[in-house]
């Protein structure tokens, strides 16, 4: 049986028996390309399920919607997705025996959201690769906390050095990567979908909704641009799980995995080793979310 | 017929915005829409005329995303306002397609009807000339045709081009303003019969009629929380939209004086519906989700005799959760509401 007869068997099966009141997997939209979430109330609608090529939304992010509820969820989660679910459970945002957790080992995906991109007429060169661009840097492609697996394990696919791209940066001088910046910064218009994408960002109230005081101003101008990236950045450190989801919501094509991989990078440097996601340990206090006495300091 | 030379538009646009502040469609680097003729920056920047849309809706020529109102300074017994904002001065925007145009009706009905006037919108508005650019291709994510557009034949537009596909376009002027330009550019305008381009057939296509009625009766139904259980409450739908209008008055000061100013809002967030008091009506995405639908398609037609989307598909191409709003026009209609 293929996978996606193996998920409906399992929806199907924790749906009737109650295991669950609700299960995340995908849907079919109209378009071949178009997959996307799905959540599953009632056997019925286990059918609708699928796991194909476009299943690429992290739908770990959506038991955030579910935190302050009772249900117990069902979910399907490739490698990055299940990192994710580690984050909520590492955050306290989510008890792990409300989750039923379907792995499935991921051969890598397309972004349905370019394939929409070229086909709507919008673009003039179509920019669909082989495989998403998050999936050609994933260093682990088979989910790392489950209660059932599916699938062949894959091997890493990143290939080459994996901050090659963090490097060049880092090469340039202070007002190269300055311009840099303010080159794709400028261009955010601001809409939050990177923070909404993003199960890392799961605080009840975001730091750019306070108003009493604001922290961040709302002018789409490019200081205040900038001051919502660094802010959102460095709250990233050690945090993000690398799924790739706020690059590729973004509309306007800001190149943000750059950023979150400076600081994937830094903090496995001068805090790590360390790999934000990868295990999940109760009770474990991963680097940055307690005050070490002997944390280095002299790069502030 | 008039018909103007495609290879003469820089030169038109150079004229044009000689008078005017110009806003054309362009792609720039990764992100495409319309931007002052005066940033156009031959290294990396294309004219997009030849696409069917841009992704940045042309709404920001009129209600710019961030938009200073006025500036003060605190004095002695009071605050004394130092100057208003207010931008007059004469626009053309060149190339808009049929629902974005609309979109700007829309726009129109909201800032300048029903004894409400907005005078800054006003001040754009008033002085603004629309070149149309009609469609004979639609997209694969248009539905203009089923929200009482006509591609064709935008509505609002003081002249007219088509594409014929080969190097000219038609060129028609519709209103005094269209004349006036026709005439600054006489030089550019020539004189040839071109047949009409054919146009081609709608893939997607909606029935609106009754979904307003309908929607106004189902707004307790269950059914909304299964719509939007996708819904991530980005905000992508709303910031891309062409005719979505919500703002936010928000002032930035130091020390003694500061200024206003308004910026793009979005039911999708949060904080949109916050109260002083802490109360959020809004406080869950099915909530907010509801809302978008029921503002553009009930709310808004019932105000003002049409929906407040123009089919442009840009949310659908955008979504990154898949929602499609000619889907949920047609639960509307199909869909079992109750629970
Ligand atoms: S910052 Fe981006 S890559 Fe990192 S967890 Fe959030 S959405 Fe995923
Ligand atoms: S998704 Fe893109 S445009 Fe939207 S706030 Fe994030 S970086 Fe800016
Ligand atoms: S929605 Fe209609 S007017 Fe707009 S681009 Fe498509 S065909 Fe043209
Ligand atoms: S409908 Fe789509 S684009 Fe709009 S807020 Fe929801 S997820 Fe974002
Ligand atoms: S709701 Fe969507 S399709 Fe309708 S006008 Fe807005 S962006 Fe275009």
């Amino acid at each position: 049986m293929d996978i996606t007869g193996k998920i409906r068997e399992i929806a199907a099966r924790l749906l009737q028996n109650g295991e669950v009141d609700l299960f995340m997997a995908w849907e079919k939209g109209d378009l071949p390309f178009q997959s996307k979430p799905f959540f599953a109330r009632r056997v019925e609608d286990v059918e609708r399920i699928i796991f194909d090529e476009y299943s690429i939304h992290n739908l770990s992010n959506a038991l955030l919607k579910f935190r302050d509820r009772q249900e117990k969820i069902g979910l399907v989660v490739k490698g990055c997705d299940s990192r994710g679910v580690v984050r909520l459970l590492e955050d306290g945002q989510i008890e792990r025996d409300r989750l039923y957790i379907v792995g499935v080992c991921c051969p890598g995906m397309k972004d349905p959201l370019q394939a929409m991109r070229d086909y709507s007429g919008f673009n003039r060169n179509p920019e669909a690769a082989p495989l998403a661009a998050k999936c050609e840097n994933c260093i682990q492609p088979n989910p790392v906390i489950y209660d059932e697996l599916l699938g062949e394990e894959q091997p890493p696919r990143v290939q080459g050095e994996r901050f090659a791209r963090v490097r060049e940066l880092e090469q340039l001088s202070p007002d190269e990567r300055y311009r840099f910046f303010e080159d794709i910064l400028s261009r955010c218009i601001r809409c939050y979908a990177c923070r909404q994408a993003c199960v890392a960002c799961n605080c009840r109230t975001c730091i750019f909704d306070e108003t009493k005081p604001q922290w961040v101003g709302r002018e789409t101008s490019i200081s205040d641009n900038m001051m919502y990236h660094l802010v959102r950045a460095s709250h990233m450190a050690g945090r993000c799980i690398e799924c790739g989801e706020c690059e590729r919501v973004c509309p306007v094509n800001i190149p943000l995995m750059l950023i979150n991989q400076k600081l994937i990078k830094d903090v496995d440097n001068f805090f790590g080793p360390y790999e934000a996601g990868m295990q999940y340990v109760e009770g474990a206090k991963p680097p940055l979310s307690v005050y070490q006495e002997n944390d280095p300091d002299d790069f502030i | 017929m008039k018909v103007l030379n495609k290879n003469k538009l820089p030169a038109v646009f150079d004229k044009l915005a000689q008078q005017s502040e110009l806003f054309v469609p362009l792609q720039k680097k990764e992100q495409s829409g319309f931007y002052s003729w005066k940033s156009f920056d031959q290294a990396s920047d294309q004219l997009a005329l030849d696409l069917l849309n841009v992704y940045l809706p042309p709404k920001q020529v009129l209600l710019p995303q961030t938009e200073k109102m006025y500036s003060f300074r605190q004095e002695e017994g009071g605050v004394a306002i130092s100057e208003v904002y207010e931008e007059s001065q004469a626009r053309v925007i060149f190339g808009i397609r049929a629902c974005d145009l609309q979109a700007i009706n829309c726009l129109d009905q909201a800032f300048l009807t029903r004894g409400f006037v907005d005078e800054f919108y006003k001040a754009r508005r008033d002085n603004t000339t629309i070149v149309a650019s009609a469609c004979y291709k639609p997209g694969a994510n248009c539905f203009c045709s089923s929200m009482g557009v006509n591609p064709l034949e935008p509505a609002g537009a003081d002249a007219i081009i088509r594409d014929t596909g080969t190097e000219y376009f038609i060129w028609e002027a519709r209103t005094p303003a269209g004349e006036e330009l026709s005439r600054q550019l006489a030089e550019f305008l020539e004189e040839k019969e071109l047949p009409l381009p054919q146009s081609q057939a709608f893939e997607r296509q909606v029935d609106m009629e009754g979904v307003a009625e309908k929607l106004s009766q189902v707004f307790s139904s269950p059914l909304w929380e299964e719509l939007s259980d996708a819904c991530q409450t980005c905000g992508i739908c709303t910031y891309l939209c062409p005719s979505c209008y919500c703002f936010d008055i928000q002032v930035k000061n130091q020390g003694e004086a500061g200024y206003r100013f308004r910026c793009w809002d979005s039911c999708m967030y949060g904080e949109y519906t916050l109260m002083a008091g802490g109360h959020n009506p809004r406080a869950s995405a099915t909530e907010r989700f509801r809302n978008r639908f029921l503002h553009k398609l009930e709310f808004f037609n019932e105000r003002y005799g049409m929906p407040l989307c123009t089919g442009c598909g840009r949310c659908i191409i955008a979504c990154p959760a898949g929602i499609d709003i000619s889907k949920i026009i047609t639960a509307a209609k199909e869909a079992e509401w109750s629970a």
